[in-house]
């Protein structure tokens, strides 16, 4: 990744930074520890008692908003990456509407793929274990 | 030493003139396409330059007629655009009417001619589709089928009288006669366009994921978009009460296949992939609510 000189965000870059608040801020608002919403439970790890892919995700969402990044990366690192990731764009794409003529630039190659592939792997198996009784 | 690129004139130059070669100077800008990272962009010079995509050098040829030893240029000739990016001289209805007519019959046909320059107008038809038939199911739902939830809720009432009943039902039952309420129905329609906003830009930036891990994202992110934009015209079918909705995601499923399949130009084994895993993942949202709402029918009706 590179920081290189950009124009005014793209529609679809604006459309991410939107989808990005706009979850913080749900996370931020719900309390999903407290009744009804602490009632949903995911199927896949009521039914084999191993968590699924995105398991852990809402709550690193709900850490990472209040600031408890430790319980945060403890749900899941990635979903912790993911929110500040996400915090981190919508704050950059605010900035490039009021003019800065900067942007990252990422280059998915093959390496990069494996990357994310190894970390996906990486945090199920934390996940996993962390969890495991 | 950098890579030569193809080059083509814009489309919309291409629809004024005749084929012809490239003059020798460039007029005005053109189109390359990058060998390393397959973006198109717009130069007006040829030569060693770099891509403003992925920042790789590359070498955008001399016109045909100024360079006996070009390679043979690879023309990039961009879509017209489909029916719905051509609203302006469709009109509005004709261009939405005939984009998800296309969508539900001609699907590949619909797809080859999405410009990746459009997401903004991708990106209304698919919140504007969505919303729009999501708010009326939600409405004719509670009109037509307010006998079977009163019902429902005759029945759950009667079982949370039993003493053994989790308080936890009582619960549900008060928020379920809030959410019935016409202002909390009406409340909810409104909101439908920021759901599908949200909805259908994780389920793009989850599709083009999984296609860029798989290797399978050929032509960047706008063209992933443009497949899941358009896929969503079958959920015109949310108005349908009951059934529509399952029906209507089923074919989004296989819409956005073949749109990935067409747009990014790569194989149904690639393009099926790319779109199933995710819903490998997803299936335990999507499933969520059911498992919840099972665990509590468990629990009300006392079975350990």
């Amino acid at each position: 990744m590179r920081i290189a000189r950009a124009g005014p965000p793209s529609i679809h870059a604006a459309g991410f930074a939107g989808v990005a608040a706009l979850l913080l801020l749900v996370a931020a608002a719900l309390p999903i520890d407290a009744p009804l919403l602490a009632l949903f439970a995911c199927p896949f790890r009521t039914a084999t008692s191993w968590p699924c892919l995105g398991c852990g995700l809402t709550h690193a969402f709900q850490f990472t908003v209040r600031g408890q990044i430790g319980a945060a990366v403890s749900a899941s690192p990635l979903g912790t990456l993911l929110a500040i990731a996400g915090a981190a764009h919508a704050g950059w794409t605010a900035l490039r509407f009021a003019g800065v003529p900067y942007a990252p630039a990422i280059v998915a190659g093959a390496r990069t793929r494996w990357a994310c592939l190894l970390a996906l792997a990486a945090n199920w198996i934390f996940v996993a274990l962390r969890t495991r009784p | 030493m950098g890579e030569e690129v193809a080059i083509a004139q814009a489309a919309w130059k291409l629809l004024l003139r005749p084929v012809r070669l490239l003059p020798d100077v460039l007029e005005s800008d053109v189109l390359a396409r990058c060998p390393s990272c397959h973006n198109t962009f717009s130069t007006e010079r040829t030569g060693r330059q770099i891509c403003p995509v992925c920042g790789k050098p590359l070498v955008v040829p001399e016109p045909p007629a100024a360079s006996a030893t070009a390679p043979t240029a690879e023309l990039v000739s961009e879509p017209q655009g489909t029916p719905w990016e051509r609203r302006g001289e469709l009109g509005f209805w004709a261009g939405w009417g005939q984009t998800v007519q296309q969508a539900l019959l001609e699907p590949g046909r619909l797809f080859a001619s999405a410009r990746l320059d459009r997401g903004g107008a991708q990106l209304g038809f698919a919140v504007l589709t969505s919303s729009v038939f999501w708010a009326i199911g939600q409405i004719l739902e509670r009109l037509l089928l307010r006998g079977q939830t009163d019902r429902m809720r005759q029945l759950l009432a009667a079982a949370s009288r039993n003493p053994d009943v989790a308080p936890m039902l009582q619960r549900m039952l008060d928020v379920q006669s809030r959410a019935s309420s016409p202002g909390a129905v009406l409340a909810l329609a409104a909101l439908t366009p920021v759901f599908t906003f949200v909805m259908l830009y994780l389920n793009a930036g989850v599709t083009h994921a999984v296609a860029a891990v798989l290797g399978q994202a050929k032509r960047g992110f706008p063209a992933t978009f443009a497949a899941c934009a358009y896929a969503s015209a079958p959920l015109v079918l949310l108005a349908v009460p009951a059934c529509g909705s399952i029906v209507g995601v089923i074919w989004l499923i296989v819409l956005t296949g073949i749109g990935m399949k067409v747009t990014h130009r790569i194989s149904t084994g690639g393009a099926a992939a790319s779109v199933l895993v995710p819903y490998l993942v997803l299936c335990c949202l999507t499933f969520l609510a059911m498992g919840a709402l099972a665990m509590a029918l468990r629990n009300a009706v006392g079975q350990p």
